[in-house]
């Protein structure tokens, strides 16, 4: 990443990565579109350079790349600010005052909307509906959805940004709690005292990926990402979990909902089964209650 | 597990329907989009934790559900058998919940209670809100944990494949949607066995499409979002029963970017249907095959237009075209190709597991089925209702929303979204269907129902709809571009006070220019907001040419702020301004300086002693 002359940051464009999304898109439908949207989804925004790398990967002019790109609300060809700020447009949301809100914004950030903020801060952005009307006005900042929101709020928000909000996604998952499991097949007991990651019991699986074989250690604390390998899986790489104990390979899950990779089952000690995408970097898990 | 016959399919529900009716205890909490909003996330969490911890998941399970509709009470936990319905619930709440479930008792505080009666529901099925609708599509949402297909199949899903395969008579498939009367739930109300007979008829050796329209672009409607969230499953039966009848070869999801909850979920369902070979090569071993991908889109409301939305599937920008050739005939990359919206896909199977007589007597003649709305605006309850067509709106606004929140009086309700109109309170005794909005001057559109009250302004509303659409036309015809520039600027001045008596004129011929000359359904039905505030609210625009005057107090450049006597110095207006354009010594009367205040009404929002007035 580096600053240009405008203060903001424009991002350094692998033409590999590049070439990986036109290659993964080109033959279904959608084709353009959701290679734009992959790019955007890795840089933030449209970098030129990527478009010209399109434009010569698709055998395309660089003129049809454009259009596409220009035509559509939600790509940007500007580099986005640190923190984004959406506020919704729906009609719900505009009888209800979303119009003073938009218009309180862009006067705290001193800039317009669709703009980006000087010291690359803040982008502010509006949309014409989330689909959560009932709730209106709603704005998102930084992916979390505040509902009825009041020009009174703006500023609050904006600092709230500012010190940075969990990054969980829509909710605010604060209350995170450890989970103990077994092996699904012989029910021993999966945790290891003698390994801890954040401050709890990690869990002890036998992990092989490719000829490698190791002990991975996953934290038990629910929805944290944390663990550790003693050997080396690349990001993207599905691997093949066992247990330490009676070396039975855990699977039979159903697949991850997010990457649709192989799930490893653990029975939880209380009750329920938790399921673990084995793709290395996935978030993905499900915790089945039923 | 791949089931190969229909048989496998019915022997298979009858187990997992075995190990439902267990008999235990169930806390369904809804994760749809608006209750993640506010906080359902939260909610699952502590819910997980104390089952677990507690070791109870014997005695009670847990059901994370797509939406429910009253999106306004989020986020809430429903209890089964129970039916006990705690609103607006926070996480130090759930283990009081669990109590209760586990003993069969309530917890009496957090029932929902009727804000105006006060009235306290022990069942969820008495509450207005739900006891009023009638929830064919909905209801299914509550029972189902989207992202498992167990639970769909369970509560009958795929009944109405087993139906289509055991028939085998692709006709007999088009003449039962036929006979059901089902209209397209997209807008315009196209009879659904209509365009699948056609495209039934249509010869192409190189496959034939179907297409999910889920683009949702009408603001203010959330409805298609709730389906697909909540019920994936029922969209992908739907389209696979309508391939068999159609003869279609490959389906397309096209739905908007901005819905990530749905796209996911239907990710997942769309791998769990193939794996359970429901989708894709030999369905359930009867030799048809069809599959269906996920197409996103960008953010365009014309993509909602057909010929727009086969060009964005393509990769194109989506610019609609002339028709003919009409997509039936020439569709996705010049293929035979028939698009029906989300809500219409929901209601196949309904119509095959039913059977279409019993279909068609729901609703009303020519317009049969129930109608989902989004009901939202100024009302009390907020959310998603479904309702037999032929409900009238006054029915709907007052039954089951509840009425105004506060003191304001309800004055209209806008319909069908940019490309609707709005209806006044006079005419409230209207029976919804597609053809008595058609007559008021509005549009069914994919639902919308924003309701407005004295607060509300009109000629802004109009304003407001006429920049959604200069933004968002293509720019092809140009009296589209240049008609829907114009008639916003001409708003805009009505609402800056720079209006005059022949701005009317202009904005109304001008109106009748758009809608007559342009090619596609965008810009011909784009003066419809102008059309009918002017019918039906010119008052409101005379007022601001004449009088200088928005009576609803929302056109700012016609309003100026002042602090009243009622101010007791508190300062709270002052530090909530954002140009500091509000002065006073503490415990002393505050004065606005009206040659820097930008008129946001943020001080008026804060004080709490009604001080701060607008005229």
């Amino acid at each position: 990443m580096k600053r240009d002359g405008r203060s903001y940051v424009v991002a350094q464009v692998d033409e590999r990565e590049v070439l990986a999304v036109v290659a993964k898109h080109e033959a279904g439908c959608g084709g353009l579109i959701a290679i734009l949207e992959e790019i955007q989804a890795i840089y933030g925004y449209l970098p030129e350079q990527a478009l010209r790398q399109v434009a010569q990967a698709t055998d395309r002019s660089l003129v049809d790349i454009y259009g596409v790109s220009t035509f559509y609300r939600s790509f940007s060809m500007q580099p986005r600010g640190k923190h984004r700020v959406c506020v919704c447009l729906g009609t719900a949301c505009h009888v209800r005052g979303a119009q003073s809100v938009t218009e309180e914004f862009e006067q705290r950030l001193g800039i317009q909307s669709g703009e980006t903020s000087e010291d690359g801060e803040f982008s502010l952005e509006t949309v014409n509906c989330l689909g959560a009307c009932a709730l209106g006005p709603v704005t998102v900042v930084d992916g979390k959805y505040v509902s009825k929101v009041k020009t009174s709020q703006v500023r609050g928000l904006l600092d709230k940004a500012r010190k940075g909000y969990a990054q969980s996604g829509n909710g605010e998952d604060k209350e995170a709690f450890a989970i103990a499991v077994s092996c699904p097949v012989c029910s021993h007991s999966l945790m290891d005292a003698g390994f801890p990651l954040d401050d709890h019991p990690s869990i002890h699986v036998k992990v092989s990926i490719d000829h490698q074989e190791g002990c991975l250690r996953l934290s038990s604390l629910y929805g944290s990402g944390s663990l550790a390998s003693e050997c080396e899986i690349p990001p993207g790489e599905v691997a093949i979990f066992r247990c330490p104990h009676c070396l039975a390979e855990l699977t039979g899950a159903d697949d991850c909902s997010i990457c649709q990779a192989p799930m490893a089952p653990m029975a939880i000690v209380g009750g329920g089964t938790m399921h673990v995408c084995l793709r290395r970097g996935c978030p993905g898990h499900l915790l089945d209650l039923q | 597990m791949k089931l190969s016959s229909i048989e496998k399919l019915t022997e298979w529900r009858s187990v997992l329907a075995k190990k439902n009716a267990s008999g235990k205890s169930c806390l369904c909490i809804c994760a749809g989009t608006a209750c993640q909003a506010s906080g359902s996330n939260e909610i699952i969490r502590a819910t997980k934790r104390a089952l677990i911890e507690r070791r109870l998941l014997d005695r009670l399970s847990l059901r994370i559900t797509g939406c429910h509709g009253f999106c306004e009470m989020g986020p809430f936990v429903l209890t089964e058998p129970q039916q006990a319905f705690y609103t607006q619930v926070k996480a130090e709440d759930v283990p009081r919940i669990i109590d209760a479930a586990l003993a069969g008792e309530y917890v009496e505080e957090l029932l929902y209670k009727d804000p105006s009666t006060g009235q306290k529901y022990y069942h969820r099925g008495d509450i207005p809100f739900f006891k009023n609708q009638q929830r064919t599509i909905l209801e299914a949402n509550q029972k189902i944990d989207p992202i498992r297909i167990h639970d769909y199949i369970a509560e009958g899903g795929y009944r109405g494949l087993e139906k289509v395969l055991s028939v085998q008579d692709p006709v007999w498939v088009v003449e039962e949607v036929k006979k059901a009367g089902l209209r397209g739930r997209g807008g315009a109300g196209f009879p659904t066995g209509l365009k699948w007979e056609m495209l039934a008829k249509q010869r192409s050796n190189g496959g034939k499409f179907l297409v999910c329209n889920a683009d949702e672009g009408d603001p203010g409607a959330y409805m298609d979002r709730s389906i697909l969230e909540g019920n994936p499953h029922s969209i992908i039966e739907g389209m696979i029963i309508g391939a068999y009848g159609t003869g279609a070869t490959s389906g397309v999801v096209y739905v908007r970017n901005e819905y990530p909850i749905a796209i996911k979920h239907l990710t997942a369902a769309l791998q769990q249907a193939r794996t359970l070979g429901l989708l894709g090569g030999n369905i359930l071993g009867g030799g048809f095959s069809f599959d269906i991908e996920i197409v996103r889109g960008a953010g365009a409301f014309v993509c909602g237009e057909e010929t727009a939305l086969i060009r964005s599937i393509e990769g194109k920008m989506g610019e609609p075209r002339q028709r003919p050739p009409f997509p039936i005939q020439r569709g996705i990359n010049g293929k035979p190709t028939a698009i029906n919206n989300v809500e219409t896909w929901a209601n196949i199977p309904v119509i095959i597991v039913r059977g279409a007589d019993e279909y068609a007597k729901i609703g009303t003649k020519n317009n049969s089925g129930t109608k989902i709305f989004s009901l939202v605006g100024k009302i009390r309850n907020t959310g998603l209702v479904e309702v037999p067509m032929g409900m009238t709106i006054k029915e709907i606004v007052y039954n089951i929303g509840g009425g105004p929140v506060g003191k304001a009086q309800i004055k209209a309700v806008q319909t069908g979204g940019p490309s609707g109109g709005c209806i006044p309170a006079s005419m409230f005794d209207l029976q919804i269907d597609y053809d008595s909005l058609s007559r008021a001057g509005s549009i069914m559109g994919s639902g919308g129902m924003i309701v407005m009250d004295e607060n509300t302004c009109m000629v802004d509303l109009a304003k407001y709809f006429m920049r959604f659409l200069k933004e968002e036309s293509c720019g092809k015809c140009f009296t589209c571009r240049k008609g829907t520039q114009r008639m916003y600027e001409i708003l805009d001045d009505i609402t800056t006070g720079k209006g005059t008596l022949e701005h009317l004129d202009l904005l109304e011929e001008l109106a009748h220019v758009v809608k007559d000359t342009t090619m596609c359904g965008l810009g011909q039905t784009s003066a419809n907001p102008v059309l009918s505030t002017l019918r039906y609210f010119r008052d409101e625009y005379l007022a601001h040419i004449q009088n200088s005057r928005c009576p609803a107090q929302v056109c700012k450049p016609l309003l100026s702020y002042s602090i009243n006597n009622n101010c007791i110095g508190c300062q709270a207006c002052g530090k909530a301004c954002s140009v500091n354009a509000i002065h006073g010594e503490r415990k002393q009367r505050h004065f606005i300086d009206a040659s820097k205040c930008i008129k946001c009404g943020t001080c008026r929002s804060v004080c709490k002693y009604d001080a701060v007035e607008a005229a």
